[in-house]
């Protein structure tokens, strides 16, 4: 007991607390309030209900496995083209622009200040039939590839576009971390470029490409304007499906059981990684 | 130490002060500023400026108005307890009655106060008009002013109106149509369409025969698309370009901007015959209610009498997004404020019998088996 009081009397503690309870009421509290909404009976709107398991057996008994299956696959494919893109880049930035590095930051953090509808709304008249891209080809070349909106590949498009600082960011300070003085023993052991790549930077830098794989995979498997937008729906996401079993279906119990799932899969998969990667390895600590 | 302790005491009086205020006088105070505030919550139009701003002005009361996105999603709102938040909502007509009303999220009007209105407006919407009484009929729930018929949309320089309006919801089904129209994704309406598409009146009691001619229909339309989106002007622009010939669910409410903007090509169709006792196509009528606010703001019923005015009705009609019909096109003062260019962009030329050969727009009691059905359909597309 004297234990837990010294403790709660602690400076540290005591500082933490308004914040703690804010994260307690504002982001702990609609958690646990979807994964209650979750057990209640279909389309009831209230939390007094018996409790039930109706909604996840209708989940897993019909075709949401598509919705995620597409959800999932396309954070995967967004995460590595991103870090092939913006690896080159976020060496630059971190080794090489020097004093341009700061314009270059600024350059590629402005749209955030935008809307990221309107951005891709931009997108849109780009890659539009008789659009700016579609029109000037056909006017200067006479060539049309007016199949461009609308499809799995726009829709990629439009998150590698829109997560790009997403991961940029974290990798400049990743590879913004890794000693010189390492690359230098390396090559005067003999190393060669490549070899110092493998072996040295990317090693190092791995707290910064995982935390931005991180956060682009958790944001790409929840988001829906870009294949709202730039796909016509090609495909349906499981952001989508959320939002429709919530409005449409009028079933907030399917709607949250859908929320629950995604959120134990990206759960799931965080876990695995970080006990893969070890981060207190990459981080230097052990 | 006595600092502390005098600061101290100074903290405990002034949170006291604080937290009796903020109990104590702040309801009061809330009231009082009432009397000049307004929220609404609306579909689009009602909150731009050229419909505000002189009730602003006139009222010198401060209007928030939010555009709503989906009928379905206002209403989860109030459910959630936005109640205290707004004062008028604005929704399409069967929720009131069917929802709003039942659940205690809207109040009653006075009848002999607005019943007038309604006597003014086209014959179809003379007192009392069902859709704005409750079940019992003694309840005034709200006012009536834009409507429209709501199918489907073609570029009548590929697809005549004539063949459209003959062909109706089958026309989505004919294999030459494959990869030629889009679904405007108003996922409730396109359920009600496809009903219709499969020849099954939406708006009753299904057979298990009936759900399975949905679900197939639903399939068809889906897989034969080339895009889907919920974004009326991305489809208006899609069918402009050439990029489809048809888009399967939308009107005069989505027709009408590009027809304004010139596109007379754009056009809403009603379908010349269907499964609702001989009738193929459904025509919404938007209905204003006043919230059942705790505190509700005495301007509320002032709004729903200026919205009658004829100038205001036609800014309605003629607000920023989408144009459509105005009830209120019954009296002379209000259709003479159109011109030739409105009423085309309107498609008034047609509006009278496209309502004779419509069905109002209703709830739809398997609705949830059908979003199922709906929503597989959506996800196993074939694209």
């Amino acid at each position: 007991m004297k234990i837990v009081a010294r403790w709660i009397r602690q400076p540290g503690f005591l500082t933490a607390l308004p914040v703690g309870i804010f994260l307690l009421i504002g982001f702990a509290g609609p958690l646990v309030l979807v994964l209650l909404y979750s057990f209640m009976p279909p389309k009831t709107f209230t939390l007094g209900q018996v409790p039930t398991i109706e909604n996840y057996i209708s989940v897993v008994t019909q075709s949401y496995y598509i919705s995620f299956g597409w959800s999932l696959a396309l954070a995967v494919v967004t995460v590595f083209l991103l870090i092939l893109i913006t690896y080159p880049v976020a060496y630059g930035m971190a080794k090489i622009f020097g004093k341009w590095a700061t314009l270059i930051t600024i350059l590629i953090a402005l749209p955030l200040l935008i809307s990221e509808n309107i951005r891709l709304f931009g997108w849109v008249l780009l890659l539009l039939k008789n659009g700016i891209i579609d029109g000037s080809l056909q006017y200067l070349f006479g060539l049309s590839l007016s199949g461009m909106l609308y499809t799995v590949p726009a829709i990629v498009l439009g998150m590698v576009y829109v997560y790009l600082p997403f991961m940029l960011f974290p990798l400049v300070i990743g590879i913004s971390m890794v000693p010189e003085s390492l690359k230098e023993a390396a090559r005067d052991l003999g190393a060669s470029r490549f070899q110092i790549f493998r072996e040295v930077e990317l090693p190092l830098s791995m707290p910064g490409i995982l935390i931005g794989s991180l956060l682009v995979f958790i944001l790409t498997l929840g988001s829906l304007a870009e294949s709202k937008i730039l796909g016509g729906q090609a495909i349906v996401m499981i952001a989508d499906d959320i939002e429709s079993a919530f409005t449409f279906a009028q079933n907030w119990p399917k709607g949250s059981v859908l929320s629950v799932i995604l959120i134990t899969i990206s759960l799931i998969i965080i876990y695995f990684l970080f006990r893969k990667i070890d981060l207190d390895r990459v981080v230097g600590r052990r | 130490m006595a600092i502390q302790t005098s600061r101290r005491n100074f903290l405990k009086s002034t949170s006291a002060f604080a937290a009796a205020y903020a109990f104590g006088t702040m309801p009061s105070l809330a009231r009082a500023a009432r009397e000049k505030e307004l929220n609404i919550y609306c579909w689009e139009g009602y909150n731009s400026d050229d419909v505000l701003d002189p009730f602003r002005r006139e009222f010198d009361a401060t209007v928030r108005a939010e555009g709503l996105t989906s009928d379905p999603d206002a209403v989860n709102k109030l459910r959630a307890g936005e109640t205290k938040v707004w004062d008028l909502i604005n929704v399409n007509n069967p929720w009131a009655r069917e929802l709003m009303w039942p659940e205690g999220l809207i109040l009653d009007l006075p009848r002999e106060r607005f019943e007038p209105f309604f006597e003014k407006m086209m014959p179809a919407f003379h007192p009392p008009y069902p859709w704005a009484m409750d079940k019992t009929g003694e309840h005034l729930l709200g006012v009536t002013q834009r409507f429209g018929p709501f199918n489907f949309v073609v570029n009548t320089n590929k697809i005549s109106r004539a063949m459209a309006e003959d062909q109706g919801f089958k026309l989505f089904f004919d294999p030459a149509m494959k990869d030629r129209y889009g679904v405007l994704t108003y996922d409730n309406w396109n359920i009600y369409h496809m009903c219709v598409a499969a020849d099954v009146h939406p708006f009753k009691q299904h057979t298990p025969e009936e759900i399975a001619a949905f679900s197939d229909a639903a399939k068809q339309v889906f897989n034969g698309a080339k895009i889907l989106t919920d974004d009326l002007v991305a489809m208006n622009l899609a069918l402009i370009n050439g990029e489809i010939d048809a888009y399967f669910t939308g009107g005069t409410y989505t027709a009408s901007p590009a027809r304004y903007d010139g596109h007379n090509n754009v056009r809403g169709i009603t379908p010349n015959s269907g499964p609702m006792d001989g009738k193929g196509g459904i025509v919404w009528i938007e209905l204003t209610s006043v919230v059942n606010n705790p505190q509700v703001s005495p301007l509320a019923e002032e709004f729903l009498a200026y919205i009658q005015r004829p100038d205001v009705s036609k800014n309605v009609a003629f607000a920023e997004g989408t144009y459509n019909p105005v009830t209120q096109m019954g009296d002379e003062a209000v259709l003479g404020a159109f011109d030739s260019e409105e009423l085309d962009a309107i498609q008034w030329d047609s509006l009278e019998e496209e309502m004779a050969r419509s069905q109002d727009y209703d709830i739809n009691p398997d609705y949830a088996e059908m979003y199922d059905h709906y929503s597989a359909a959506k996800r196993e597309r074939e694209s």
